[in-house]
């Protein structure tokens, strides 16, 4: 039987299944959709919190959450980029902000200065160009401002708790006419033609639907019971799969950054919140215990404030999320580690496809082959990047560095790097969520230079010095030194 | 125009470019169309629009003009410019289907301007105020191919570009590695160099002859393998567009040039002989032909490496996509910035950059070859054995999903890269009858009031601006005035 989709049913506990409800809800208010939230409450592999991408600010835009009431209400900080540590071994470290590389020198990205740079030898970084990445250093924040391009070509994003920012969400989704149905999912009804026309809960209820949306997380909830598909492994490239996260306390005035620390086994990682700290640690189990692991979590943060958590997860991603009337969005879809800050995002991406690809009827095939080529390609595009922060530090040593980089990488990520190697261009595909100028903060923060540069380029550059250059650099840090302090931001008390 | 882009790019010293050029071998002498995209290569390296339309006789281009594809009686222009003026959201033409379905039925046309431009025959160039209706087109130009080849040559040689005549008989290889040292002329002279870039056309003398590169071949989609060209004398206005006209075993170009018009018949050699072809071309010219025929044979295609060791192969070496959208030009353009773009300072044809420049430009031709693939297919033609035979063809992957997506419900694949962008795509569906069942859900959140309103607005504006264009011809007559060429035929 076929007719127009009118209702929907999005399955999970996270903030992903309330933003898919709140989004499709917006998009197509005009059409009165039916849309229902089985609330399946947080599950054990749930994730404590995110640190975003800036794509988190235009999805709060759509869906109506305001800014002034995510930090009152959640208790959120702002995030101007990831600061990594020991990546490169030893006390290296690198930034990677959401925000232009200084300005365009006639018409060419001004990385390409820093490339030449830091091929005659000269110690000039990438932070030194950046407003948002000298004051994300000195703990200060502002938003963008309108008028010149150096306070206005930086975004942000930012750290959220998981339990607060769902609960914000779940009131907003309230307000605007979503249903919401607690509940555990115990099995669901198939119609003669393979589509599911109903979810059966424990309780022995029933949600009826003609499009589920299965955000429950990597254990895929609605998925399980319908024909899975092949599932794409990357745990040969990324071969954390464990995770300890946990509350710790506060930071004084905070910066408004993420910290990564690489360890023996992975990583470690630290997020401001405004009374509190997220840190987690993301490691391999073939290398490291769970009890070292979580040993080296308490040492990076000895006051944890709650229980700490493990999340068990496997690289890899499904290659058709969208099967029948069922689409697979965040975790459940593809697994990956938060190294880029894309958690929220790679389920967004879907969201939004979504909303381009509305089936026309219940019957509609023709939007899932286009849905599963597109996020498929973002999703591959978001595991190049995430894999290519190991691809280039190579001077960590150690079983754990040398494994992620013993296999050869897939060939889109590795014609990127040789390419760049070779002559220091960034070729970006279709659906790529991370733009030149992130992969030139990743690049050149890691050291990773090419061989030579485009020799036009170079022409163009080699005009500019760094006596040039100096009073940008001094300007940049007193428009940073002019910002207020992140903290003044923050909710206290 | 590659040697002209090098020296206008790097410093003598930097690279240093050499032509050989043989004044033996004719140049394929037709009118050419080009696209939008010229006017930046032209600004790039540096040639004043102005001087080279005066020229190479040229004229202005909003766009092409297609008869008789889908259907005997059809015409549809493709235009440089978007549908529906300035609104925003949803593309456009789910609006119009909307309203189309809602029994108000009005010409897609109306909603383009350069379309509407390109039927009364006006021209101005676009305004820089964004807001304006008259920012919603480019332009290209159509000028004559052998003046342009001159021009280029004299931009090239006042650059530093030494020009050599000669006829090369033989290709020196490396012994170890198979590189290209150096190519020996006729009068026994030996030029050798670090980079060749191999601009002698089809048969692709250092790319195929001497580097047996291999060519991928699409003729099962793109069957036409032929071409006669004539000039004739201009009768009637001058339209600012080309037209392309769906013919018995292929399809007739004809482009307005300032002095005459370029006209040729492109065929497939299966489905009409020469001689037939010729006749059929010379019967059908808006004035008298000022030549003879001339012939020319090519085989759709796409060289497996353009860039293969030190040998790069520009224009038809590289491959072949007939002229259908005047995309010959554009190809050069794109290997030229292309190849100017990836080299790197040391010089050294690092075999990672060779392969990235080489995925480069396969990516382009192929997004183009589908595009072109989709005006044969896309047709309800049944009324001779070619139209038969692309109608019934099996096509492309990539591009059956493209169609399927728009005929279920209006949706348009984009790409970031690669030549044709969306207004493109659905000039081309609509007109080759490619009807949506569906638009996309998202349409419908403006009130019927508002739909209407907005798109009255849109179609009176346009309809406004283009009151107050001038005509083609007077604006070329105070923009870039040719003159009458000095002695019609002189050289040949």
């Amino acid at each position: 039987m076929s007719g127009p989709v009118q209702r929907v049913v999005a399955v999970g506990g996270g903030p992903l299944a309330w933003i898919a409800a709140l989004a499709l809800n917006r998009a197509f208010r005009h059409r009165k959709l039916d849309v229902t939230v089985l609330d399946t409450g947080p599950g054990h592999d749930a994730p404590l919190g995110y640190w975003t991408l800036p794509s988190q600010r235009g999805m709060h835009d759509m869906i109506g959450v305001r800014e002034s009431d995510l930090l009152k209400r959640t208790g959120a900080s702002f995030k101007f980029g990831t600061e990594h540590r020991g990546w490169g071994g030893g006390d290296s470290r690198f930034l990677h902000a959401h925000a232009e590389i200084g300005t365009d020198i006639e018409g060419m990205p001004f990385y390409k200065y820093l490339q030449l740079a830091a091929m005659a030898g000269r110690p000039e970084k990438p932070v030194d160009f950046s407003v948002a990445a000298i004051a994300a250093g000195l703990g200060r924040f502002a938003r963008p401002k309108e008028g010149s391009p150096l306070t206005s070509n930086f975004t942000y994003a930012f750290h959220l708790e998981a339990a607060p920012y769902v609960a914000l969400l779940r009131e907003l989704a309230r307000a605007q006419g979503v249903r919401r149905v607690e509940g555990a999912l115990a099995q669901v009804n198939h119609t003669a033609d393979g589509n599911v026309d109903a979810l059966l809960l424990a309780d022995g209820g029933r949600v009826e639907g003609d499009l589920f949306l299965d955000c429950s997380g990597a254990h895929a909830a609605v998925m399980k019971f319908i024909e899975a598909g092949e599932r794409e492994d990357w745990s040969q490239w990324l071969p954390c799969d464990r995770q300890w996260s946990a509350l710790a306390g506060p930071q004084d005035n905070p910066p408004p950054l993420t910290r990564t620390m690489a360890s023996d086994a992975g990583w470690l990682w630290w997020a401001p919140l405004a009374q509190s700290s997220m840190v987690g640690h993301v490691y391999s189990s073939a290398h490291l215990s769970d009890d070292e692991a979580l040993a080296r979590l308490k040492q990076l943060a000895p006051d944890l404030r709650t229980e700490p958590r493990l999340n068990r997860f496997s690289s890899g991603r499904r290659q058709r999320p969208w099967v029948r009337n069922c689409i697979a969005l965040g975790d459940a879809a593809i697994e990956l580690e938060p190294l880029a800050g894309a958690q929220l995002h790679a389920g967004q991406i879907g969201i939004g496809t979504l909303i381009d690809l509305f089936p026309l009827d219940t019957c509609s095939q023709v939007e899932s082959v286009e849905y599963n080529r597109i996020v498929g390609e973002h999703a591959d595009a978001l595991r190049d990047f995430t894999m290519a922060h190991y691809r280039v530090n190579i001077s960590r040593m150690g079983s754990f560095w040398e494994a992620t980089r013993s296999e050869p990488a897939p060939a889109r990520l590795a014609n990127k790097l040789d390419l760049y190697r070779a002559n220091g261009r960034i070729v970006l595909l279709d659906h790529e969520s991370f733009e030149e100028v992130d992969w030139a903060w990743l690049l050149l923060g890691s050291g990773c230079l090419p061989a030579a540069l485009e020799a036009q380029i170079q022409r163009l550059v080699e005009k500019v010095t760094p006596a040039a250059v100096a009073p940008l650099r001094r300007h940049l840090v007193e428009l940073a030194n002019s910002m207020p302090p992140h903290s003044q931001y923050l909710r206290h008390g | 125009m590659t040697a002209a882009a090098f020296a206008a790019v790097f410093k003598p010293g930097q690279v240093d470019v050499q032509l050989i050029e043989s004044s033996e071998i004719g140049i394929v002498g037709v009118g050419e169309a080009t696209l939008p995209h010229i006017r930046f290569f032209n600004r790039r390296i540096g040639i004043d629009e102005r001087e080279l339309m005066a020229k190479t006789q040229a004229t202005f281009k909003l766009g092409i003009e297609f008869v008789d594809w889908a259907r005997l009686g059809d015409s549809y222009i493709h235009p440089f410019g978007v549908f529906g003026g300035k609104m925003a959201g949803v593309p456009f033409h789910n609006y119009w289907l909307r309203q189309g379905s809602q029994g108000i039925h009005t010409p897609l046309e109306g909603y383009s301007l350069p379309i509407v431009a390109s039927r009364e025959g006006k021209f101005a160039l676009p305004s820089e105020d964004m807001s304006s209706i008259l920012s919603t087109f480019g332009y290209a130009f159509q000028f004559d191919a052998s003046l342009y080849a001159k021009f280029l040559r004299g931009f090239a040689e006042e650059r530093g570009v030494v020009r050599t005549d000669g006829k090369i008989v033989d290709v020196q290889l490396r012994g170890t590695d198979g590189w290209i040292e150096a190519v020996k002329l006729e009068n026994g002279a030996l030029i050798s160099g670090d980079l060749f870039i191999d601009c002698s056309g089809f048969r692709g003398l250092l790319i195929e002859q001497s580097l047996k590169t291999g060519y991928d071949e699409w003729t099962k989609w793109l069957p036409c393998d032929r071409a006669a060209a004539v000039p004739c004398e201009n009768a009637g206005p001058l339209t600012p567009y080309t037209r392309a006209t769906a013919r018995e075993a292929g399809w007739q170009w004809r482009i307005p040039l300032q002095h005459r018009t370029g006209n040729g018949y492109v065929y497939s050699s299966q489905f009409i002989s020469d001689d037939e072809a010729a006749t059929r071309l010379m019967s059908r010219l808006d004035g008298k032909a000022l030549a003879d025929p001339r012939f020319l044979r090519f085989t759709a295609g796409r060289r497996r490496k353009t860039w293969n060791r030190n040998c790069v192969a520009i224009g038809l070496s590289g491959g072949f996509l007939e002229p259908l959208e005047s995309t010959s030009i554009h190809l050069i353009q794109v290997a030229i910035t292309t190849l100017i773009d990836y080299l790197p300072t040391n010089m050294e044809f690092d075999e990672r950059i060779v392969a990235g420049y080489n995925r480069w430009i396969e990516m382009e031709y192929d997004r183009v070859r589908d595009f072109l693939i989709l005006h044969y297919h896309a047709t309800e033609r049944a009324d001779s054995p070619i139209w038969n035979y692309c109608r019934t063809m099996q096509i492309p992957d990539s591009l059956a999903h493209k169609m399927e997506l728009f005929r279920e419900r209006a949706k348009v694949i984009t790409y970031k890269d690669g030549l044709f962008l969306e207004p493109s795509w659905i000039a081309v569906y609509f007109g080759q009858r490619v009807v949506p069942r569906a638009y996309s859900p998202l349409a419908d959140v403006l009130s019927e009031a508002e739909l209407d309103s907005r798109l009255t607005t849109v179609r009176t504006q346009i309809k406004d601006a283009v009151a107050g264009m001038p005509t083609h011809e007077e604006f070329l007559s105070q923009y870039c005035p040719a003159g009458m060429p000095a002695a019609p035929g002189a050289g040949k």
